[in-house]
């Protein structure tokens, strides 16, 4: 069965090209069974092999695709590694990825880019599985610009509004300056260890390189790169509130199931690289540590609900990039899955509030949403449970993970504090949400009519979100192990009592008004902290003054364009060459035979006078 | 360099040549200064044993004519390679004879196909046709 | 002596060499042009399934003429390959426009055994006679259609250029025998490279640059690809110029070519040149066979970096390389005429641009198989073009030839624009279908398409597998 790890990416890359190739031909009513049913059917393999790994001895298993080209010292060979962190995120792709499949069937059946959608999304899903499963570097990288390029295009789906076109653009450039660090990464690997399969350079790396070496440090440092502009983690994060221009299936599935966890994958897959930088890890944890509390702040004054809920996205990242950074790899990969159930939930249920209140976004418009929508309440409040990592929740368990390890790191305190302040603010800013827009006075122009399609993925989503905190996959063959002594009590108690405080200022702020929020506002540090807070910490002003101004003032100093004779200069030269060169073709076979006879004068006087 | 000719061996033929080329020029000069030019009514004409020359020098051969020389020449020179082989019959044995035998057998495969399709047909087109009239 | 493995070795040959008296005994009871199509076929299969056997029996010396080794065969077989794709081309592409079609395929069955006799040569009595009778094969078919003045006129040009280039190759190999005093290549590598061996050495390989229309011996290229059918400047293009290029190699790496520094300059120039003009002048060209020639002189030039680095690099590393560009060059060059072929209409052929304005909208199937071929040779990755100049890269690189790689890179950007440029004519929107040229759909010229196509594609997404039966083929 383990063999047939391969239509598991193939299933859906199929039905991206029966979708593509019948370019919107193919009756509305097949599109879904081939759109969502591959992705089944590939979900359903990929359970079964799961289900085959898990019970066999093995820990990994090796499948030899093909060997591209073998070229000298090259060689480029693919295959797909499985064990059990791939494993886990395939049962996560496959998993969390065939519920809004399922979703969307419902949700996006008005949309007369329909099929194209779903061809979108097969390819996705596909990409992503070759990022998961690549043994080797370089097809990793093809899975990675993969899943980069599906979520260009699925930002900027709805292409008529100019607005949605700029933000896809944006996602693109920004993860692209990560990208660029990573490939320079990938041909540093291979110029210094001589491989990009994963296997062998992780084996390699600690025979060649001494832990704190420069090229060990720059080589994790590069990748680190990548993963951070994936990951949109300081400072590359900026993108991903905007992305939520696509639909919000997309903003469920890419940015913040799958797409966006790659770095973390990444980094996890690679670690035996970070371990020998010191520097780096500490980079990474520091990174995520100052991400998460940043993100947590910016969502605490967003009012757009699918902006709040990509500020989140970016804050839960942060909290794996600290697990990362402290050596709990094992932990991220589980903040990972947990976060994938119920940020998943949280964003289909968003889309649920939208898809049944009149496609509005500002949670101040709506109130009172409890009782009109009851599926999407229950799934939010199950999801923000989860999120603010309330007892007895999945989230509890992966996020507790989280702080223990990284308050048993050395110096782990202050990274300790600042995941604690998160937690905290993460429990503020869910049930604000929660609050305002589902609470307050009975809202009557809102009607839910999700139907079996959408109300199904609400479900198994919630549960998942609820108990997938229950079985963790035993990482420990795939991940060093990390033990964690527990906390001292006082410690315990406040990490346990930080998401309830945050939930309980929320209820006072937002549910009994003890307190009221537009009192802090009026305030003029107060506003001031609004406006920089709900900007994101002020970064695209910051990288407009200092990026793109000055790219554009050249631009407009350049208008001429200096470089641009250069090229006109070429064009020029080959005209003038063509234009010499074709007034020797005259056709005449007397100067064809002088040419002949000159030509083989002009190599004789070569080989004799040179 | 056993192989190569001395040069001093090919005085001889050196000395022959320069001997040649200086008849042949005494026999072009000699007349230029005895003789003197008259142009008369028939100086010009080319002399052909006291024949009259009629018609132009130009003949235009039928197209026939060059296929059956190429044919000439080309059969020619593949008896060449018989005469080669019977030099040294003896030496090339059952093997060399084998050979030859299926050299000439393609030789004359292709006899056969030149006489098919018509290549050894000394008629035009217009004739072929008529005869076939008559048959 | 000639032996039974002597035999088996040379049987690709032989059964080639069979064929073609058998068709032409066949012509001469009837004319029938199906038997005669049939019987080449049958004739090249089984050709083709012996080569596997003779590779069984390699390496082996046949005669002081001829070496069969895995090498030699390699290049048979795709020789063949490409003689069968083009006999396909020409049943349809002759059937309709001469009168006696039957005589092509005897052609193209000697041509085939001249290409198989240079895969193989290693004396230069066997170059010589490869080479004729491939040249000569080559004469007859490019002037078949003897009432089109263009093809005649193609045909008179190749054979007089090709007979002064003949005269430069024999008086080439007369110097070297005169050093030397015997006629193997192997012979050179002991023998002192006096200026006699140089100067003839030198003249050899101009009168085989001329056969590979290098610059400055191409002025004929563009004239000949135009004037000549279709299927026939594809064979040209391919066969021709492919067993030519084993030869040149296996008489540098034998010959030890590589340790003479006048022998490199000479090559690196001939390459320079031809990168550049044969680009330039493919520019701004309008007739689609003209601009295929000039590419093919630019895509020369390229090969010619195998050869140079060939002195520096191991003989079998070039083997490999030349190989499979060769293979890769022959699949695209295939594909791009086939195409011309299929959509010619049988008064005359689609050769200027105009025709080809909207090709993706009247014809997509045809259009699909252009516009591939067209970005493999462009090197666009995932194309067979593109590990064709992997190949050359790494063979650049190992050899440091770094002029030489940076203007295969020009070359490379040049070649786009005007590959590119058929794209964009195809991609045009149709105005006009009526003037179009419609195709006769014979089927298979179109299936020999798809299995181009297929090719095209597979030797670019997995040319693993064709490497791995190359690097068997290493040159010593």
């Amino acid at each position: 069965m383990l063999g047939y790890l391969w239509l598991v990416p193939l299933l859906p890359l199929v039905g991206f090209v029966i979708l593509v190739v019948s370019q919107g031909n193919l009756d509305k009513r097949w599109v879904p069974w081939v759109g969502a049913g591959s992705v089944g059917l590939s979900a359903a393999l990929a359970g079964w092999i799961g289900y085959e790994f898990l019970a066999g001895p093995a820990v990994s298993y090796k499948l030899p695709l093909w060997s591209w080209a073998r070229v000298g010292d090259f060689s480029a060979d693919f295959g797909l590694y499985l064990d059990f962190l791939s494993l886990n995120m395939m049962f996560v792709v496959t998993g969390v990825g065939f519920l809004i499949h399922l979703y969307s069937v419902g949700f996006m059946v008005d949309d007369p880019g329909y099929a194209r959608f779903f061809a979108y999304m097969n390819l996705f899903v596909a990409a992503m599985l070759v990022l998961v499963l690549a043994d080797n570097l370089v097809f990793l990288y093809l899975g990675w610009e993969g899943v980069g390029l599906c979520s260009y295009l699925l930002i900027g789906f709805w292409y008529d509004n100019p607005e949605n076109g700029a933000a896809a653009r944006k996602a693109f450039v920004m993860t692209r300056v990560g990208d660029t660090a990573f490939i320079v990464g990938l041909i540093l690997l291979f110029a210094a260890l001589g491989s990009l399969d994963v296997q062998t350079l992780l084996h390699r790396a600690p025979a060649s390189w001494r832990p704190g070496s420069d090229l060990a440090v720059l080589a994790a440092a590069l990748l680190l790169g990548g993963a951070v502009g994936k990951s949109a983690q300081l400072p590359l994060q900026t993108w991903l509130p905007d992305a939520m221009a696509g639909p919000t299936p997309i903003s469920a599935l890419i940015h913040a199931a799958t797409m966006v966890t790659a770095g973390v994958y990444l980094i996890a897959r690679t670690h035996a690289l970070f371990e020998l930088a010191p520097a780096v890890l500490q980079a990474v944890a520091v990174i995520g540590a100052v991400t998460l509390l940043m993100a947590g702040c910016s969502a605490l004054t967003q009012r757009d609900i699918k902006r709040i809920l990509a500020y989140s996205t970016i804050s839960q990242i942060g909290y794996m990039f600290l697990a990362l950074g402290v050596g709990a790899y094992s932990a991220a990969i589980f903040h990972l899955t947990t976060h994938a159930y119920f940020k998943a939930l949280l964003f289909l249920a968003a889309g649920a509030v939208i898809h049944s209140y009149h496609h509005e976004h500002d949670i101040f418009r709506m109130g009172g949403l409890r009782e009109r929508l009851p599926v999407a309440f229950w799934s939010f409040l199950i999801g923000s449970a989860a999120l603010t990592a309330l007892p007895f929740t999945s989230g509890y368990y992966s996020k507790h993970e989280i702080l223990a390890a990284a308050f048993a790191a050395p110096d782990g305190a202050w990274l300790w504090g600042a995941g604690t302040l998160g937690a905290l603010l993460t429990g503020l800013y869910s049930f604000r949400l929660v609050f305002v827009a589902f609470f307050g006075p009975p809202n009557l122009r809102a009607s839910e009519h999700l139907g079996f399609a959408m109300t199904v993925p609400l479900v198994v989503l919630g549960g998942l979100a609820v108990f997938g905190g229950l079985f963790p996959m035993p990482l420990g063959s795939a991940l060093p192990r990390h033990e964690v002594a527990g906390f001292a009590p006082s410690v315990e108690v406040v990490t346990e009592a930080a998401p309830f405080i945050g939930a309980g200022l929320a209820v006072a702020f937002y549910l009994t008004r003890t307190w009221s929020p537009e009192e802090l506002v009026r305030a003029d540090w107060g506003s001031a902290l609004q406006r920089l807070w709900f900007n994101g910490w002020g970064l695209d002003w910051l990288y407009g003054v200092l990026l793109i101004r000055p790219f554009r003032w050249l631009a407009e100093a350049n208008r001429g364009d200096v470089l641009d004779d250069v090229y006109r200069a070429v064009a020029y030269f080959s005209r003038a060459g063509h234009r010499a060169l074709a007034a020797t073709q005259t056709g005449r076979l007397r100067w064809y035979a002088a040419g002949l006879a000159g030509g083989a004068l002009l190599t004789v006087a070569v080989g004799i006078l040179a | 360099m056993s192989d190569f000719v001395q040069v001093s061996q090919l005085w001889p033929l050196i000395g022959y040549s320069a001997a040649v080329l200086v008849v042949i020029g005494a026999m072009l000069a000699i007349p230029r200064f005895l003789s003197h030019e008259r142009h008369a009514r028939y100086t010009e004409e080319p002399f052909e044993s006291g024949v009259v020359p009629v018609g132009d020098v130009r003949v235009r051969l039928a197209v026939q004519y060059y296929p059956v020389a190429i044919f000439f020449v080309i059969f020619d020179l593949e008896a060449i390679f018989i005469f080669a082989w019977a030099v040294a019959f003896r030496e090339a044995g059952w093997l060399g004879y084998l050979e030859m035998l299926a050299f000439i057998g393609i030789l004359l495969a292709s006899l056969v196909y030149l006489w098919r399709i018509g290549a050894l047909d000394w008629r035009t087109r217009r004739q072929r046709l008529q005869d076939s009239f008559l048959d | 002596m000639i032996s039974a493995v002597d035999l088996i070795a040379l049987l690709p040959l032989l059964i080639l060499t069979g064929t073609a008296i058998l068709a032409m005994l066949a012509i001469a009871i009837r004319r029938n042009h199906r038997l005669v199509f049939l019987l080449t076929v049958a004739g090249l299969l089984g050709a083709l399934a012996l080569v596997p056997m003779a590779a069984n029996m390699t390496p082996r010396t046949v005669t002081p003429l001829l070496l069969v080794d895995r090498y030699a065969l390699v290049f048979t077989a795709l020789a063949l390959a490409a003689g069968l794709v083009v006999v396909c081309l020409c049943r349809s592409y002759f059937g309709v426009r001469a009168d006696q079609p039957e005589e092509v395929y005897l052609l193209i069955l000697t041509a085939l055994l001249g290409a198989g006799v240079l895969a193989a040569g290693r004396h230069f009595a066997s170059f010589f006679l490869g080479l004729e009778t491939l040249s000569v094969s080559l004469f007859a078919l490019i002037a078949y259609p003897y009432r089109d003045e263009r093809a005649l006129e193609a045909g008179i040009k190749y054979l007089v250029l090709s007979g002064a280039a003949s005269g430069f190759l024999v008086f080439g190999m007369a110097l070297v025998y005169a050093d030397t005093g015997t006629l193997e290549f192997s012979a050179l590598i002991s023998a002192s490279s006096t200026l006699t061996i140089i100067i003839g050495t030198i003249l050899i390989v101009a009168a085989v640059s001329f056969k590979l229309s290098l610059v400055p011996f191409h002025l004929w290229t563009a004239d000949v690809y135009q004037g000549a059918p279709a299927p026939v400047t594809a064979f040209l293009a391919t066969v021709s110029k492919g067993a030519v290029f084993v030869l040149l190699l296996r008489y540098a790496v034998a010959g030890g070519l590589g340790q003479a520094p006048a022998l490199v300059n000479v090559l690196s120039l001939l390459a320079a040149l031809s990168m550049l003009a044969g680009n330039l002048l493919a520019l701004r060209q309008d007739n689609l066979k003209r601009l295929l020639a000039y590419s093919s002189i630019a895509h020369m030039g390229y090969l010619l970096i195998v050869l140079v680095a060939g002195s520096k690099v191991s003989g079998s590393f070039a083997a490999e390389a030349l190989l499979f560009y060769l293979a890769a060059y022959f699949v695209t060059t295939l594909a791009a005429f086939g195409t011309i072929t299929v959509l010619s209409p049988s008064d005359r052929e689609a050769e200027s641009l105009d025709d080809y304005a909207g090709l993706f909208h009247s014809h997509p199937w045809p259009a699909t198989v252009l516009a591939s071929a067209l970005l493999s040779l462009a090197g666009i990755p995932l194309t067979a073009g593109f590990v064709g100049k992997f190949y050359l890269f790494a063979a650049g690189g190992l050899g440091e030839l770094w002029t030489l790689l940076a203007l295969l890179v020009v070359g490379s950007g040049l070649g786009l624009y005007y590959y590119v440029r058929v794209i964009f004519q195809m991609a045009k929107p149709s105005l006009d279908i009526a003037g179009k040229p419609t195709a006769p759909a014979p089927l298979e010229a179109h299936l020999v398409l798809v299995v181009l196509l297929v090719l095209l594609f597979g030797l670019g997404v997995y040319p693993g597998g064709v490497i791995d039966l190359l690097t068997m083929a290493a040159l010593r």
